[in-house]
């Protein structure tokens, strides 16, 4: 294990950093009496928690690990399976984050904490000292919750898809070679899961390009829920644009009550078997597995059951009160699992962080999560959530405003162009 | 989420009454409870309030390139008017409504604080630098 010194550091943050001194933050965030904030996964969670917690302290020195040298949003994803937007649009590098806000990438893996000597340890060997650390990796898929399928499928000829990248091309191409006639299977997961709407999202985009290039095509949505947000809004549009009901339906979705729980793939035949022993064949098989915490996570015992209980005023873990969680990982039910929330909870402990930095008392939090979703380019759906504070040892309160179906082709059209918008604003409010 | 329908298909029909224009279902805590869980703890403050509009309206209110309006440099006066007539639902708006109906007088005039004091400049310009450092400066020794 080597420990990474203070010359070590100023040699990762470089010189762009150093030179320009974009941050005023050169000189003092390498003097002693500076606290550093170790945050790991680049994602949305660990990248808004760098910016604003920069754009809060001049001084602290904050580092990020994280193993991919760059990031790709989920957001967007979906419109790349169905072939109007392309991953380059989604993908950020960090070199803002560096060069403005002064924040130290490391392109390395966290594997352990020392909650005692309050180290991280990384997978190359390197061990970083903090005095706050915030973890924010993302979720694990649970690919054995459906008999037969593996990391290795996901990421040969059955992608799951719900990390933006290479399996997205794959899912994409392999719409595009669908024969004639043929079927496309989506297995939805049981909640929670990040982005509520997004399963129904894709298969009515993929559906929408059947619609020109392959109109006897199928879309089978088999789901191990009976609900799901926005139910109406998308029952809606696969009537009025896919004949759901009918006997030529472009789209089907079969409830868990109707048998729509996924158990088993069969990778020769390419068939599904659902818990009522129903048999589907797919020309293309897409499983979204359910998810848990990130096993950065696990293995540190931040988990209790799938996901990582916290102090509801700060996001500091049970476990220990220097180390916060945030993001997909989190306890956070009724919020949802989405980067919005994410980002928000950054804001949330960075302020508390700020706080406690500065000798005051840490504020009151305040969450919301105003998202959005399509069915089309032109059919949007929004859903306005608010979280309010309700005590440390409490959840979260919510209310909310959300979509319902219309024939109103404004209110349908306006909220998608929200939703184009508000991922441009989005993808610049984090990483730039 | 679980609750989430269950509530809506209880409310919706309040909700259409109040929104004639909106298509759109109201859930989890009623507006009263809403308020009771508020009165119940400090305000939150006004950077906390308004930092949640970046996603749509830029870090600190500062995006100009979009359809949504900035609210960056906004006058505290107009931004207290405009915040007021979306909570009454008295303006036709695309989600504004649904975002301001939970806020109190009190916090619509944090956040309305807030914004007037960021800088009314697009947030990628390069003289942003200075701007961020001016305000860490600020916030780390007040």
């Amino acid at each position: 294990m080597n420990k990474i010194t203070r010359r070590d550091l100023i040699k990762l943050f470089g010189a762009s950093a150093l030179g320009t001194g974009l941050m005023g933050a050169s000189s003092l965030a390498f003097a002693s009496k500076s606290a550093h904030i170790v945050i790991v996964g680049g994602g949305v969670g660990g990248a808004a928690s760098a910016k604003y917690m920069r754009l809060l302290n001049a001084d602290v020195r904050i580092t990020i690990v994280e193993p991919e040298p760059k990031y790709i949003f989920c957001p967007g994803s979906n419109e790349v399976v169905a072939g109007f937007d392309t991953l380059e649009t989604l993908t950020v590098d960090y070199n803002t984050l560096k060069s403005r806000y002064a924040v130290n990438i490391i392109q390395d893996r966290a594997t352990e904490i020392d909650y005692a000597a309050k180290k991280l340890k990384l997978a190359k060997g390197d061990v970083l000292s903090y005095d706050k650390l915030i973890v924010s990796p993302g979720p694990d898929f649970k690919y054995g919750a459906v008999e037969g399928y593996s990391k290795q499928l996901a990421e040969g000829n059955f992608p799951a898809a719900w990390h933006a990248g290479p399996q997205t091309l794959v899912l994409r191409d392999q719409i595009n070679a669908l024969p004639q006639g043929g079927t496309v299977l989506i297995s939805s997961p049981v909640d929670p899961y990040r982005c509520p709407p997004a399963p129904y999202e894709r298969a009515s985009f993929i559906a929408n390009k059947l619609k020109d290039t392959n109109p006897t095509a199928k879309v089978i949505i088999l789901d191990s829920k009976d609900d799901f947000i926005f139910h109406d809004v998308y029952l809606d549009f696969w009537k009025k644009e896919h004949g759901l009901g009918t006997p030529d339906a472009r789209i089907e979705w079969v409830p868990k009550k109707a048998g729509g729980h996924v158990t088993k793939l069969d990778t020769k035949n390419r068939t599904l078997t659902t818990a009522n022993g129903q048999v589907h064949k797919g020309d293309v098989i897409n499983i979204i597995p359910p998810e848990m915490a990130g096993s950065f996570v696990r293995m540190n015992g931040l988990a209790e059951g799938d996901w990582a209980p916290f102090n509801s005023q700060d996001f500091s873990t049970k476990r220990d009160k220097d180390v916060y969680i945030i993001g997909d990982s989190a306890a956070a039910d009724p919020m949802p699992k989405t980067g919005y929330i994410a980002s928000n909870q950054a804001k949330v402990v960075t302020k508390a962080i700020q706080a406690e930095l500065t000798g005051k008392e840490i504020g009151t939090p305040f969450i919301t999560n105003n998202c959005v979703a399509m069915a089309a380019e032109d059919w949007g759906m929004t859903v306005a959530e608010t979280f309010r504070y309700a005590g440390n040892h409490h959840p979260y309160e919510e209310s909310y405003v959300m979509s319902d179906p219309t024939d109103n082709p404004y209110y349908r059209h306006i909220r998608a162009e929200v939703a184009k918008n508000w991922q441009r604003t989005f993808r610049k409010d984090i990483f730039s | 989420m679980k609750k989430l329908l269950l509530i809506s298909a209880m409310t919706g029909l309040t909700c259409l009454l109040q929104a004639p224009a909106s298509f759109a279902l109201t859930g989890g805590l009623t507006l009263e409870q809403e308020a009771k869980v508020r009165s119940e703890y400090p305000m939150p403050s006004g950077a906390m309030l308004g930092d949640n509009c970046s996603a749509c309206h830029g870090t600190k209110g500062a995006e100009f390139n979009e359809a949504m309006p900035p609210l960056a440099g906004m006058d505290k006066q107009k931004f207290i008017k405009q915040m007021k007539i979306y909570r009454a639902n008295k303006f036709p708006s695309i989600v504004m409504y649904d975002v301001a109906r939970v806020f109190s007088d009190e916090e619509i005039e944090a956040m309305a604080d807030f914004f007037a004091k960021q800088k009314p400049e697009e947030w990628t310009l390069p003289n942003w630098n200075a701007s961020i450092k001016g305000n860490a400066k600020e916030n780390s020794h007040e």
